[in-house]
């Protein structure tokens, strides 16, 4: 028979099947209860697909904001100043395009127009379009997401490239159909899809027509759009434009995106989308507290037993974070596969949602730290628990 | 005091439970109960005790405190040498871990867990791992009868067969040192008989200490000594010490 010494130092010393039986009992612990697995599960579930399809909405509508910007194929932006979005109405002088061309460093600058306006339909009435005119021979700024047509077809008098989401709202247009903008008649030479931001679908047309079709004089343009030079230093470029161009503000695309990005988040959205995706959060830590602080209320004289027969705080803490972490994770694959499943279900020209990587990457992170701090209750109820309860 | 009824109280051999001057206070003030008075109670390495006594005695008071669950308020307890008094709660673990098997009134095996798991599960806490600890559970709870029920839920099992994975668990890693707390009590007259005599079997078998709380007269006759609690003092009972033949020498 083994010593009192020898059997203290086993006991001391034989952590690694104490580990695996403490991870081991918590898992069937779990999942002994179905109904409360199954319920807490569902909770973090729903935390999940509210939270995760709150932001994917939200990224989908940034995008819808951002897309222009991240499509039309520029470096540099050279915009009014202050400029927050890339949308109508903003004018300058194609004076700054002759400068840019002059500078060092950068490889094409473009124009680009961008007015609203009007279609007016066969039936009477008109609807409202955002009309892109570009530099046909630089394709800056120009359509993509093309479903009907070639853009090289824009170089016929007249033709414009029209969102394919919106051809009955313009009275079921198709390839060749003629419709009249600012008095003067247009034909649809092709189709982009999903290029619908907050405002007005985007249309495309050459940079003259567009001119011609919306009275912006040819001494105008909204933007210009920079390409640079292989091996070019941005920075320094950048740095250039803005000494020759003093009445514009120069910016990456990066940057550009950034600021649209971020003077949306400012404005409702972020606070419309923040307040619902903590909300979601919110509701799915309180399943999780309550759900985890029932089971040890429900199961108190086990816990008790365990601790009777010798397990520590530390093994009962470890077996409440493995459930938690179990939760979470069995939570966030349950939620983002449904996520995944409404955001193709929901998918159209006018909202996609956005599942990017980082967000399925971070939503397990997120709802492990949730879950485990959601088990706080329930581990200062374990750790005040008194093993001498089993003898009452 | 007579002859046997120091006989009744003394322990003969090295000690594996030694209590001096135990106190135990519940509550303060106005509320205070004062569950031991001052107990002296040892028992010998492999000796089988009964502790009886009427409810409220203070006999699951003293398997609490011998138990290493409650603190004394006042005395000494060490057990096989190691003493209790002043040591951490981790240490207090440990030492349940590593000396101590327990038998419950209530069984309180793992609802969650199979009779082999919740057997498994103390030899994993006792250092013991893998294929070691699964073989010696099978062994277990082959030696206690349920061999073919190994991989019952305890809900599936009959409160007889419930007690005795207890018993079997509480021998995993062959403690030196078995508290049983009225382990007869939910068990009818045949049943508790037959599971108290099968957790001294075994003990014997492992030279394992027993001390078991029980007011159950029917199981007397398995015991080496009997001590009598009252009012939380230990007194004189030779009127129920075991009959010599029925006893054992440790």
């Amino acid at each position: 028979m083994k010593s009192v010494r020898e059997r203290l130092a086993a006991a001391r010393g034989g952590r690694i099947p104490r580990w695996r039986a403490s991870v081991i009992l918590a898992l069937r612990m779990m999942l002994h209860d179905k109904a409360k697995f199954v319920g807490t599960t569902l909770g973090v579930v729903f935390a999940v697909v509210l939270g995760a399809q709150q932001i994917g909405v939200l990224m989908g509508l940034l995008a819808k904001n951002t897309m222009l910007v991240d499509n039309a194929g520029a470096d540099l932006w050279i915009v009014p100043p202050n400029t927050e979005q890339a949308q109508a109405g903003q004018r300058m002088s194609t004076q700054l395009l002759d400068q840019a061309r002059a500078t060092p460093g950068v490889a094409v600058a473009s124009p680009l127009v961008m007015v609203g306006t009007a279609v007016k339909q066969p039936g009477g009435g008109t609807e409202a379009i955002t009309l892109i005119g570009f530099d046909l021979d630089t394709g800056l700024g120009g359509p993509w997401n093309v479903v009907a047509g070639d853009p090289a077809d824009l170089r016929h008098a007249g033709a414009l490239f029209f969102e394919d989401a919106q051809r009955d709202r313009f009275g079921g247009l198709n390839l060749g159909s003629v419709r009249e903008v600012g008095g003067l008649q247009v034909w649809v030479a092709g189709f982009t899809w999903g290029l619908q931001p907050f405002g007005p679908a985007y249309t495309f047309g050459e940079i003259d027509l567009v001119r011609d079709l919306t009275g912006v004089a040819s001494d105008q343009l909204s933007f210009v759009l920079v390409t640079l030079e292989p091996g070019a230093d941005p920075a320094a470029v950048a740095a250039e434009l803005r000494r020759r161009t003093p009445g514009a503000e120069v910016i990456s695309q990066a940057a550009f995106h950034d600021r649209i990005v971020g003077s949306l988040l400012r404005e409702q959205l972020g606070i419309t989308f923040g307040t619902t995706t903590a909300f979601a959060l919110l509701i799915g830590f309180i399943i999780v507290a309550l759900s985890m602080f029932s089971a040890v209320i429900d199961n108190l004289r086990e816990f008790g037993t365990l601790k009777a027969i010798g397990m520590t705080n530390l093994d009962l803490t470890r077996m409440l974070i493995v459930q938690s972490v179990a939760y979470a994770l069995l939570g966030s694959l349950v939620g983002l596969g449904l996520v995944a499943f409404m955001a193709d279900g929901i998918r159209s020209a006018n909202l996609a949602v956005i599942v990017p990587a980082p967000l399925i990457v971070a939503t397990p992170a997120v709802m492990t730290l949730l879950c485990v701090l959601a088990s706080v209750l329930a581990l200062r109820r374990v750790r005040k628990l008194e093993p001498g309860m089993v003898f009452r | 005091m007579t002859a046997a009824a120091e006989r009744a109280l003394q322990p003969a051999g090295p000690l594996a439970v030694d209590a001096r001057g135990v106190s135990k206070v519940f509550g303060a003030g106005a509320l205070a109960y004062q569950a031991l008075r001052g107990v002296d109670f040892q028992v010998a390495e492999g000796e089988l005790v009964m502790l009886v006594g009427p409810s409220g005695s203070g006999k699951t008071t003293l398997l609490s405190i011998l138990g290493c669950v409650l603190s004394a308020t006042d005395g000494q307890v060490s057990l096989f040498g190691e003493p209790l008094h002043g040591v951490t709660d981790g240490r207090l673990a440990e030492l349940r871990r590593a000396l101590i098997g327990f038998v419950f009134q209530g069984h309180n095996l793992i609802a969650s867990a199979s009779a082999l798991d919740n057997v498994r599960l103390m030899f994993e806490l006792r250092g013991v791992s893998g294929r070691r600890a699964r073989r010696g559970a099978e062994e277990l709870l082959e030696r206690v009868g349920l061999a073919d029920r190994r991989w019952h839920l305890p809900g599936e099992l009959s409160g007889g067969q419930r007690q005795r994975v207890a018993i079997a668990r509480a021998l995993a890693g062959t403690p030196p040192l078995v508290l049983a707390d009225e382990p007869t009590a939910a068990l009818d007259a045949h049943a508790g008989h037959q599971v108290t005599q099968l957790l001294v079997e075994l003990s014997r078998e492992r030279g394992v200490t027993v001390v078991i709380v029980t007011h159950d007269n029917r199981i007397f006759d398995l015991a080496d000594r009997i001590v009598r609690i009252e009012d939380g003092q230990i007194v004189p009972s030779p009127t129920l010490s075991p009959s010599p033949t029925q006893g054992h020498a440790p």
